[in-house]
């Protein structure tokens, strides 16, 4: 269970997502493609996940796969993971995923997302500890959320041990001692 | 990925790990006459001129600069000792040397404060770094290795600051396999014969080590 506080787990429910409406719903205005007040059964709407999912349970709505889960990013994926840009499909490529799969009930998902990390996982590690505080912004631009999280994470250890290392001054004044002595009266 | 703040992970800075080197204790010679001084975690001295005894790394410091002893570099520090374990380390594939826990700390300590104590500093220094580095493309590369099944890591006799480094990368990956492998349903890699219950907590922990 993520957390209810979680921005990236917010954002990551914002996207929207495809359905089919199973039962005729009135007086809502989410069709934008009808000029009633009202969706038709059979019709076919873009949601936000977070209402998807709501709908879904209560057996409103179908969801779809997601574009970002289709045939062609399937192949890419196959062919070459590190090269695909994973952020353009979505930026919380991972999270989503992992959202929508039991939504759509498709469990190929599950494996197009294991495979596609792990193979990822090994160019972000080689990347972020040797091409030290090199950005490469061709590269970054290609990683998800998660993954330029876990290149920061590694790049910055590696930044402060290098640092440490490198030596300087070792004791920091305190904050206190620094102001300036004020007149008493 | 339900924690995205970077810094949970960090549980240490560099600082904290050298602080924490500075209890390791090291053999001086002291040249000034002294008592005994008692610490909470033992009494050390008494000092006399000549006679080696054992102090804290701060301590060996602080005296250190204040001219009053000489700080014996630790017999691990040696240029042959080095040299040996260098070879080793680049012999064997997957396994570390037994080096002290804290030697990264220790040496950097070592040449800021008592470069005069160390012989053949140069070389001393120079062995240290390629060794540093050597284990730690080592560690790299067993981190390669991970898979989805992998949930706990152990690699041993790796110290404290190689360690420190890789945390917060290898927590989060770690992370982010296990709530991806959730994801992938049951294959035929587990052999079923075991209760549910251990099966699955054999499955998570593939362990890495060095053998």
């Amino acid at each position: 269970m993520a957390n209810y506080y979680d921005v990236d787990d917010i954002i990551t429910e914002e996207e929207n997502i495809s359905v089919i409406f199973q039962k005729a719903v009135n007086g809502v205005g989410i069709d934008p493609g009808s000029e009633k007040n009202c969706v038709e059964q059979g019709s076919k709407v873009e949601l936000p996940f977070w209402l998807a999912s709501e709908l879904c349970l209560r057996n409103t709505v179908v969801a779809q796969v997601p574009a970002c889960f289709d045939e062609k990013t399937r192949l890419e994926v196959q062919a070459d993971p590190a090269c695909v840009d994973l952020r353009s499909r979505s930026p919380y490529f991972y999270e989503f995923g992992c959202k929508v799969a039991p939504v759509t009930g498709d469990r190929t998902i599950g494996f197009l997302l294991f495979s596609a990390f792990k193979s990822r996982y090994k160019e972000v590690l080689t990347k972020a500890h040797t091409a030290a505080n090199v950005a490469n912004p061709k590269f970054l631009s290609r990683l998800t959320k998660e993954e330029v999280h876990l290149y920061e994470a590694a790049q910055s250890s590696m930044a402060a041990f290098k640092k440490w290392r490198k030596g300087g001054p070792r004791l920091q004044p305190a904050s206190v001692l620094r102001m300036k002595r004020k007149s008493t009266n | 990925m339900a924690a995205q703040s970077c810094s949970q992970f960090h549980v240490f800075s560099a600082e904290e790990i050298e602080f924490i080197a500075e209890d390791e204790l090291i053999e001086i010679v002291p040249n000034m006459r002294m008592d005994q001084l008692n610490l909470i975690r033992g009494d050390f001295g008494p000092f006399l001129p000549q006679i080696a005894t054992e102090v804290p790394l701060w301590l060996a410091v602080a005296l250190k600069k204040r001219g009053k002893c000489r700080i014996r570099p630790p017999e691990w520090m040696s240029v042959e000792k080095l040299t040996q374990v260098l070879e080793a380390e680049r012999d064997s594939e997957k396994e570390f040397q037994v080096l002290p826990f804290h030697y990264v700390e220790i040496s950097r300590l070592l040449f800021d404060h008592a470069q005069d104590d160390i012989p053949d500093i140069y070389m001393v220094r120079s062995l240290m770094e390629d060794i540093r580095d050597v284990r730690f493309h080592k560690v790299e590369t067993s981190l390669e290795t991970f898979d989805g099944r992998t949930s706990a890591v152990q690699i041993r006799s790796l110290s404290a600051m190689e360690v420190n480094i890789v945390r917060p990368f290898v927590a989060r990956a770690l992370q982010a396999f296990q709530k991806l492998g959730n994801m992938v349903p049951e294959t035929d890699s587990v052999p079923s014969t075991r209760p549910q219950g251990t099966d699955k907590a054999a499955r998570g922990r593939r362990i890495l080590r060095g053998r």
